[in-house]
């Protein structure tokens, strides 16, 4: 596919060329917003952004915190990090972090940021990389939500928003069930510039309230399952002396909701130019904001494109 | 609901006494190696898939699989047909189980690079781990070296491979030096080597002791899963998502100081994409490999040695040498023929040269100048019978006896060609061959000549016009037809016992150009069926009627219609297992490919495009021989010691939709057709009570991923994808021996450079015909309504128009009360519905089910409004069904939407304005925790069947105002996408469930 006809195909791809965002994600952080508002609220003041690399969601952090508020003088207290393992480059009014999000000195150094106080909202877009076993797939990200939800135990306020994005497999009714135990609303909500075809939606948990007696603490040689203890109620309480055995797990179907307006742009249809939806999209071919990183392969790419890996046997 | 059979990716395999466990969706699936059979399948787990399996000395066996772990006996998985009970569940992810030295100890290393340690019944004995450590792994594996001595090789998602010791808790080494995730890391039985492959595509081997980095390993197009050492750790075998295994041999220069890995061999194992599994036996030199296309492959590692020297090298020089007589400056082999005595060649001096098969030694049989420069040399093997023709129609025939003494020889001068270029060759009868002369003038005829394949006598001499543009490349004897492949995809049939002096022609078969076999297949119907192979890759089987036939008109039909995915197709052959098997090459890569079950037989490099080459049949196997660099080769392709495939699969991507061709039953089961995403079309079949799916056909028309197929007559079926493709197929079940598929329609694009995707279409048939009108609806919104004519094979447009601007998933076609309705759902949640009936040539028949042709012109129209549409869903619908019979002047409408909700909404008609009123509802918010994908009736359509990506398969009864649910399964088919129901005579009902792999499902209620 040429760069213009990815451009036909996929409106929230150029539209996102054109309002300066590194990627069209950025577009389902706002239409989870149009739904929930929870960007929209003026106390919102330290927001952390998960797995952030390229940054499009710093961006929508950036302009709805700082650029779209009338109240300059409210601004000064704010403060918006972004954390990756990857570097990113610099977004305004975003203090990036090229850390592992697992490690406590994470975890130190954004409460140090914060004056010791804690977060409002937490979100992650992240995702790991695909690799066709559906299973694995799905429980990495899962993982991967684990992960980023220790650390936000540990920097969400009571009451706190926190959003990640999640695949609608065959085990999230079990992510469902954990995070009810930690916020008082869980919904799956699916933005309309999330393919209708990927499973991706976002879970959006909502006010944030741990149980009483437990106390979060991030420790590298703790496991996950060992992070929640006393938290969630987990299949492994049954005893430390014999591999337990099977048990149906507690499952839960959190309410769906669908945002971003069935006027919004259809993720899944195909336009045409003179649409008059997207009339205001000039006819020409933009560049992508953000070039693709180098992928680890890129050696045996090269090595192919010099027919080195050609079949000889 | 009960499962009967599973098809679907295969994680693990592994080989034990004369034995291959596989990892089987949940499944631990036996077989034996040496006789294909399968001992028995065995459930061990409930929900999850077996991902790797490990066998201890003392006859346990440990299956794994994300949380879940089971230990039991050998012999408990080959006599029970499940050991749930043995099912054990942990907190985390498991990435390698082993048994220790002893095999009394059980070790679990889990993602987190914990290792649980366990007896055999489960109870733990210790946990070990190493500080510091805990980022995710993908990959890990154990090296039980002693009962004292465990290492533990954990391939983490930051390019490492961490080396500890298990019970010093002590870190070995931390490898460093790939890219990316990790996806496999191994420790080889002498404790030498670790050998690792990661996202970068590298296979690297470390030295263990030192944690030195020895050498790097480049080779594969894609992701690398799995890497095994063997044959004493002098080699490794790799598995990747490029669907190829590979041998990499480990070379140790004489001081024993650098290490090389050279790739000695690849073989394709499995389609697109991923293979998973691999192991290899280094008694018998084979390897096992597993796949996402479900199928589990063994390969030989010594295909051309197994049963001694079965390939052979000479230079001209070699063969002078051996000879002991001078060669001309510049001599060098012309053509050859094999024999099952070995060899005939011809120099470009004349000289006749036998090799012997048995003695391995080369002759001087016999030297005639008049073959020098210009030569073709053919011949009938089976027949001892070697033929050679110069430029100037002299033609000398040699016959051997069984072991190559040469009994007779004849030779002719043929008048009437004023040059001959080409000489074919073919068996006529049980007494002669026919043998055919072509001049490269046009306007010289052809000649066939008749010849006792005893005496060498000419019986009867056969000359026939030439027609235009006919250069003939294959030959094919059929009863008294002689059938002549020619360039621009031309097919000349000539009568010998007729009076016409002109071929009767079929022109422009396929798009391609040269034809490079016709071979008879069987007789179906009283009328012989051919299979026509094009050098470009199309292949046919078409029937002709000769009897009927004239020079004026061919009666013929093309049953079936394909390509092959790459390569040039040089021909073509049904096996004794009723499989049909190509061969051709890819670049320099001769390859034999078995068609029906989709997998490589073998390959052999060649050499560059001109190349000299021939295929020849030899006892049950093949002989392959060409010319390369001017040097002479040949291989024996002989018939596989072990079989091919244990287990054959399906697709190697998700199955976007399934269809059943529910009209009748065929061979104790009925015919299928799947759609990948794969961009391929498969008709199959399954047995209802085995379960066992037969592969007919992977059709290749489509270039881009499958929406949608559906049969929707007893022998026509719809395919349709993106890139705006949509073809109608035809299949014919006449013949015995296997159905065939043809394209029998292709339906217009709107633009030269497609990009839109098809969602979904319908029909309606005409009243005993086979036009219909059918229903397409696309990304962009649009709409369009065509009639398909029988007579013409044309589709013509009738009404077009467009929803709003978002995409259209689904689409039916409904009649109430003489009216047509159109409905449609989008991705913005709503039901559409739109009345053709005023805008089609077409009205309703009295039963509503056909329609009858009113002769109105037959014009496009723009689509009209719609005359009602209702939300019902807060995003798309992705499935929907209706129904009409039940009640009069009602459409009941179920749909499944992306918001885990399943309704089912009553419309109305009114009686008068015909318009549409939703009369009552049913709404089940949360029928799944996930996307509900496709939803059927069956029963008489009381019930409902639904599957969801959460892998759940549900029944509702939909009889009444409500839907009730009856009946809830776990399937382990992952990305759950599509179904379809048959009922059977007994009133029992199957349904298939497809996404990444296929079930079949029997119902009772």
């Amino acid at each position: 596919m040429g760069k213009s006809s990815k451009d036909k195909r996929d409106l929230y791809y150029r539209k996102a060329k054109e309002q300066g965002y590194r990627a069209r994600s950025a577009f389902k952080l706002l239409q989870l917003n149009e739904q929930f508002h929870f960007l929209d609220d003026p106390n919102l003041k330290r927001v952390v952004d998960l797995c952030a690399a390229p940054g499009s969601w710093s961006q929508v952090l950036s302009r709805k915190l700082f650029t779209e508020d009338p109240d300059k003088e409210n601004t000064k207290d704010k403060k918006i990090i972004a954390v990756d393992l990857q570097p990113m480059s610099p977004i305004d009014n975003v203090i990036t972090l090229q850390a592992d999000i697992t490690h406590p000195k994470t975890l130190a150094k954004i409460l140090e940021l914060f004056g010791n106080e804690k977060a409002d909202f937490v979100c992650s877009d992240g995702a790991p990389d695909v690799t066709g076993l559906h299973d694995l797939d799905e429980y990495v990200q899962q993982q991967l939500i684990m992960s980023a939800l220790q650390l936000t135990t540990c920097i969400l306020k009571t009451g706190g928003t926190f959003i990640a994005k999640i695949f609608r497999g065959r085990d999230i009714d079990l992510l469902y069930s954990q995070l009810g135990f930690l916020f008082k609303r869980v919904i799956c909500a699916k933005p309309r510039s999330s393919r209708g075809t990927s499973l991706e939606a976002f879970i959006v948990c909502m006010d944030y309230s741990p149980p009483k007696n437990w106390f979060p603490e991030l420790d590298v040689n703790k496991s996950v399952t060992e992070f929640f203890e006393g938290c969630m109620v987990t299949k492994d309480e049954s005893s430390n002396d014999i591999l337990p055995a099977w048990v149906e797990e507690d499952r839960v179907i959190a309410e769906f909701m669908s945002c971003g307006g069935l006027d919004s742009y259809d993720s899944d249809a195909t336009y045409h130019i003179d649409d008059d939806l997207s009339s205001n999209i000039a006819k020409i071919s933009l560049d992508p904001v953000q070039m693709p990183t180098n992928p680890p392969y890129k050696k045996a790419l090269e090595l192919k494109r010099s027919g080195k890996l050609t079949r000889a046997i | 609901m009960k499962e009967i059979s599973h098809h679907g990716p295969g994680l693990c395999v592994k080989f034990y006494d004369e034995f291959v466990y596989a990892g089987y969706g949940p499944y631990i699936e036996q077989y034996n190696y040496k006789s294909g059979e399968l001992i028995n399948r065995c459930r061990v787990f409930r929900k999850n898939k077996v991902h790797g399996i490990s066998i201890s000395s003392n006859g346990y066996i440990l299956a794994y699989g994300a949380r879940s772990a089971a230990v039991c006996s050998l012999s408990d998985i080959s006599d029970n047909v499940s050991i749930l009970q043995e099912e054990r569940l942990l907190a985390e992810w498991i990435t390698c189980g082993e048994f220790s030295a002893d095999g009394n100890k059980v070790f679990l290393l889990t993602c987190y690079n914990k290792v649980i340690i366990s007896d055999i019944i489960g109870t733990i004995i210790g946990v070990k781990t190493i500080k510091g450590e805990r980022s995710i792994l993908y990959s890990g594996s154990i090296k039980p070296f002693s009962d004292e001595l465990v290492y533990i090789s954990a391939g983490t998602v930051m390019g490492g491979v961490l080396v500890w010791n298990l019970y010093e808790e002590s870190i070995v080494h931390n490898l460093k030096g790939h890219e990316g995730s990790i996806f496999y890391s191994t420790i080889s039985d002498n404790g030498k080597y670790l050998a690792s492959c990661s996202d970068d595509r590298s296979i690297r081997l470390w030295d263990l002791k030192t944690g030195a980095e020895l050498t790097i390993g480049w080779g594969h197009t894609a992701r690398i899963w799995n890497l095994k050492f063997f044959q004493d750790d002098r080699k490794i075998i790799s598995v990747s998502e490029d669907c190829t295994c590979r041998v990499w041999d480990i070379i140790v220069d004489e001081d024993g100081k650098s290490v090389l890995l050279q790739q000695s061999n690849i073989y394709e194992v499995h389609q697109i994409k991923n293979v998973w599994g691999v192991d290899v036996n280094s008694d018998h030199m084979i390897a096992v490999t597993s796949g996402n296309d479900g199928r589990l492959k063994i390969t030989d590692l010594i295909q051309t040695s197994r049963t001694g020297k079965e390939t052979g090298s000479f230079s001209i020089q070699k063969i002078q040498d051996e000879l002991d007589i001078p060669f001309e400056k510049g001599e060098i082999i012309k053509g050859f023929q094999w024999f099952s005595f070995g060899l005939i060649a011809v120099t470009s001096f004349g000289k006749i040269l036998k090799y012997g098969d048995v003695n391995k030694k080369w002759t001087l049989e016999l030297e005639d100048k008049r073959f020098s420069s210009f030569v073709i040399v053919s011949g009938i093997s089976s027949k001892n019978i070697a033929i050679f023709m110069n430029n100037k129609a002299d033609i000398l025939l040699l016959r051997f006896d069984a072991v190559g003494n040469l009994q007779l020889s004849s030779d002719y001068n043929i008048k009437g060609l004023k040059k001959s270029t080409n000489c074919l060759v073919s068996i006529f009868d049980r007494k002669s061959i026919i043998l055919l002369l072509e001049s490269p003038n046009p306007r010289d005829r052809l000649i066939f000549l008749k010849i006792d394949n005893y005496n060498l006598d000419i019986l009867q001499e056969f000359r026939f016009n030439r027609p235009d543009n006919f250069v003939t490349t294959c030959m094919e004897a059929f009863e008294d037809y002689i059938l002549l492949g020619s360039r621009f995809s031309t097919i000349g049939i000539f009568n010998l016992k007729g009076s016409d002096v002109d071929p009767y022609l079929i022109r422009k078969l396929t798009p391609g150009d040269t034809i490079t076999s016709v071979s008879f297949v069987e007789i179906e119907k009283k009328l012989p069926i051919f299979s026509v192979t094009n050098r470009d890759g199309y292949f046919n089987f078409i029937t002709i009627d000769l009897k009927r036939s004239s020079c004026k008109r061919v009666h013929f039909s093309v049953l079936h219609s394909n390509k092959v995915s790459k390569g040039f197709l040089e021909g073509a052959y049904i096996d004794d297992k009723n499989q049909y098997i190509t061969y051709g090459f890819k670049s320099s890569l001769f390859y034999m490919y078995n068609e029906t079950n989709c997998y490589e037989i073998m390959s052999e490099p060649c050499g560059g495009a001109h190349r000299q080459w021939n295929l020849f049949p030899d006892g049950r196997g093949f002989v392959l021989v060409y010319i390369k660099a001017s040097d002479l080769h040949y291989r024996k392709i002989r018939e596989p010691r072990f079989p091919a495939v244990l287990k054959n699969g399906l697709h190697g991507r998700e199955i976007r939709d399934i269809s059943i061709l529910k009209s009748q039953p065929y061979k104790n089961g009925y015919l299928f057709c799947t759609a990948s995403e794969d961009t391929t079309v498969r008709l199959s079949h399954f047995d209802q009570d085995t379960g066992d799916i037969t592969n007919y056909w992977l059709q290749r028309k489509h270039v881009s991923g499958l929406q949608r197929c559906k049969f929707i007559n007893h022998h026509l079926m719809i395919s349709c994808s993106a890139r705006e493709e949509l073809f109608l197929w035809d299949i014919d079940q006449d013949s015995s021996s296997r159905p065939y598929i043809s394209t029998r329609a292709t339906l217009p694009t709107s633009s030269d450079i497609p990009d839109l995707r098809i969602m979904d279409f319908d029909v309606k048939f005409l009243l005993n015909s086979d036009s219909f009108l059918l229903a397409t609806v696309y990304s962009d919104s649009v709409i369009k309504v065509w009639s398909f004519d029988e007579a013409t094979n044309k589709f013509a447009l009738l009404i077009e128009g467009r929803y709003e601007t978002c995409c259209l998933l689904n689409v039916k076609l409904e009649s109430v009360a003489k009216q047509l309705y159109l409905i449609t759902t989008p991705t913005d949640g709503h039901v559409v519905v739109y009345n053709i009936t005023d805008y089609i040539p077409y009205e309703l028949a009295d039963n509503f089910q056909f329609l009858l042709e009113n002769f109105n012109e037959c014009k496009t129209l723009p689509l009209p409004n719609y005359i009602t549409k209702f939300l019902v869903h807060q995003s798309g619908i992705k499935t929907f069904c209706t129904d009409s019979e039940s009640l009069p002047r009602t459409i009941k409408i179920f749909t499944g939407g992306d918001d885990n909700a399943i309704a089912m909404n009553i419309l109305k008609v009114d009686a008068d304005s015909l318009g549409i009123i939703s009369s009552s509802s049913s709404f089940i918010e949360d029928a799944a925790s996930s996307t509900i994908t496709s939803i059927s009736l069956f029963d008489k359509n009381r019930k409902l069947m639904m599957t969801s990506v959460d892998q759940l398969v549900k029944v509702w009864d939909v009889t009444g105002d409500d839907l009730v649910p009856i009946d809830k399964r776990y399937t382990t088919i992952a990305d759950t996408g599509s179904l379809d129901v048959v009922t059977l005579e007994d009133s029992s009902t199957l349904s298939l469930i497809g996404g990444v792999g296929i079930s079949l499902w029997k119902l009772a209620f």
